[in-house]
């Protein structure tokens, strides 16, 4: 079943673009994660999404409502929360009383559970709340009426680490009750620890939507060595190897090298092994750097070359989706 | 259902309640300096040196009686002006600035129509209407038995009841700009600038040929000097308030519905 559907969503501001021509879907059940840089579009799907303006064409739905029709649309909202990436709060008055009022919109049968993972000072003033004591209480309010779908902009902005691991473990838990997600982030590490799969929005295009596993392939690792042998560059003949460089070595009996690499373990360990090799750190590329290697600025050629990278993968890319579930608990390199 | 209008009514109460203190303590000012004022200064003979459209204007000819006195230094100025523009401010702040600071966002997440939300939004306004009314009244009855020139209850009464549909056509005007409005500071400016507007053209306009300019602004339509002096009650005017009333939210109503936020 599908969750959220998009074909061809365009959203202008005058003549400011804000999203053009998005057309994917998310199923029942997933965690979709919307990645791109600040400023890409994200904020402006997710809103258009949930009918808080209208789309300059294409069409939408949202639970099977069309999000053109606002009663259809009303009436989904039962089944979805929405966590935005600043959420706008009664300053005025206490965490409790805001609650109580978001519950009577909504309907409340999750705070009281929620409030033991997210715990904000209920008997405090919203205006005295920290940034993170404000996104838990949104967090609540987005959760309290236990929907079936979650609009997520920027999640664990404001949070500290612990509380942001602890959102993600939740909504983990949440996926395994068969929950939706639609997750929109910067942050590729924590991506990558939820998502089943990711669009990438750049300058209001989808330029990429792919499964997150296969993404982290194709984005490589970025790996260190330290190697008690004198090696130059064009000693790192490593297929999959791009951006090698070399430090060290003249007269000192260590040499750094540090390059990207995409292909597969085994190969990249051999190699290494060919030498003496005292430390090795392999580490994903940040998603600046994914922006960086995989898209230049024209969005066009962007599209063109993700397309033309996946005609020459051939089709047995997309890896199945319960083995990659069983290989996320393992992973533990972060960027 | 209605669960918008009580926590907006809630959040209304502090400012109401401190208005309601605020025009108490001059509706109290002005009932005590009263009797020395009525029988120490002819201001029938003072205002008959004023040039009459003046005079005409702002009701002067009825100044020398303690219900003149109060519907003009009470009503007029602070019940037409003063607590209309309270009101109409108060409106056009309500959704634009819910809009501008993301509450909205939060609020039509979950599942309520827009049009739900405005209509809530406007019976909030209640509260400052009903607190102040309910206060001063309660002021002025006891405070003209205090000084022995009482003010005929069913005039008073009236007076209040008949502000009613006059301010709630003035928080209608307030919603309207906030929901049209591009920002906050435009919704009230236009708000607060359009009864200011209409209340001097009605008053420039008297006894003149462009008098009919005068029939768009609300205070054409609730005349407190008439209510208290000659026991006069416009309810015609208070049908036509409330009908603009009506259209003002059915336009801000749809509005709402197809703008974005």
């Amino acid at each position: 079943m599908t969750a959220i559907r998009l074909d061809g969503l365009t959203k202008y501001y005058g003549d400011i673009r804000g999203v053009e021509d998005l057309t994917f879907e998310v199923r029942e059940g997933e965690v979709f994660g919307f990645l791109g840089p600040n400023g890409a579009g994200k904020t402006t799907a997710i809103r258009t999404l949930m009918g808080f303006q209208s789309a300059t064409a294409g069409e939408a739905s949202v639970l099977g409502a069309d999000i053109g029709d606002a009663e259809a649309l009303r009436s989904a909202r039962r089944d979805i929360g929405y966590l935005p990436s600043d959420p706008g709060l009664d300053e005025s008055i206490t965490g409790r009383r805001l609650l109580d009022y978001h519950g009577s919109l909504r309907g409340d049968s999750r705070s009281e559970e929620l409030l033991k993972l997210f715990d904000p000072p209920l008997d405090r003033k919203v205006g005295q709340y920290s940034r993170g004591n404000k996104q838990m209480l949104a967090i609540i309010v987005a959760f309290m009426h236990d929907p079936e779908l979650v609009f997520m902009d920027e999640p664990t902005s404001g949070l500290d680490p612990l509380k942001q691991e602890e959102l993600l473990g939740f909504m983990e838990a949440e996926r395994d009750r068969g929950k939706t997600f639609f997750f929109s982030s910067h942050v590729l590490s924590e991506v990558r620890k939820v998502c089943d799969r990711v669009g990438i929005i750049r300058d209001g295009h989808l330029v990429e939507l792919e499964a997150i596993d296969s993404l982290l392939d194709r984005t490589g690792k970025i790996v260190r060595a330290s190697v008690g042998d004198t090696v130059s560059q064009a000693d790192v003949s490593l297929d999959g190897a791009h951006d090698v460089s070399v430090s060290g070595g003249d007269g000192s009996d260590e040499t750094m090298m540090s390059f990207t690499y995409t292909g597969a373990y085994d190969s990249l360990l051999r190699h290494l092994l060919e030498y003496d090799l005292r430390d090795l750190s392999i580490e994903e590329a940040p998603l600046e750097d994914v922006f960086m290697r995989f898209y230049d600025d024209d969005p066009q050629a962007a599209v063109e070359q993700v397309e033309g990278e996946q005609a020459g993968e051939g089709a047995g890319k997309q890896p199945d989706e319960d083995e990659r579930a069983g290989e996320r608990g393992g992973e533990s390199a972060d960027v | 259902m209605f669960e918008t209008a009580r926590f907006e009514a809630r959040q209304q109460l502090p400012g109401a309640v401190a208005l309601a203190i605020g025009i108490s303590v001059f509706a109290g000012m002005m009932i005590a300096i009263a009797p020395g004022i009525l029988a120490e200064v002819d201001l029938e003979a003072l205002t008959a040196q004023l040039p009459p459209q003046m005079v005409a204007a702002f009701s002067l000819s009825v100044i020398g009686t303690i219900e003149g006195f109060i519907a003009l230094e009470l009503y007029e100025f602070v019940w037409l002006l003063g607590l209309g523009i309270y009101v109409a401010y108060q409106g056009a702040g309500d959704i634009a600035d819910d809009i501008e600071a993301g509450r909205m966002d939060m609020v039509l997440s979950a599942p309520v129509s827009r049009g739900q939300v405005v209509l809530e939004k406007f019976l909030a306004l209640w509260t400052p209407m009903l607190v102040v009314n309910a206060v001063v009244f309660a002021v002025v009855f006891a405070g003209t038995r205090l000084i022995d020139d009482p003010i005929a209850v069913t005039d008073l009464l009236a007076v209040h009841a008949l502000s009613i549909p006059y301010l709630l056509c003035c928080g209608a005007l307030g919603v309207f700009a906030s929901v049209a409005a591009p920002r906050r500071v435009v919704a009230e400016g236009a708000a607060v600038g359009i009864l200011v507007g209409t209340f001097l053209i009605e008053a420039v306009t008297i006894g003149t040929d462009a008098e009919w300019l005068a029939s768009v602004a609300p205070m054409q339509y609730y005349d407190p000097v008439a209510i208290l002096t000659a026991s006069e009650y416009d309810l015609w005017g208070a049908g036509i308030l409330l009908a603009g009333t009506a259209v003002l939210l059915l336009a801000s109503r749809q509005w709402f519905e197809r703008r974005d936020i």
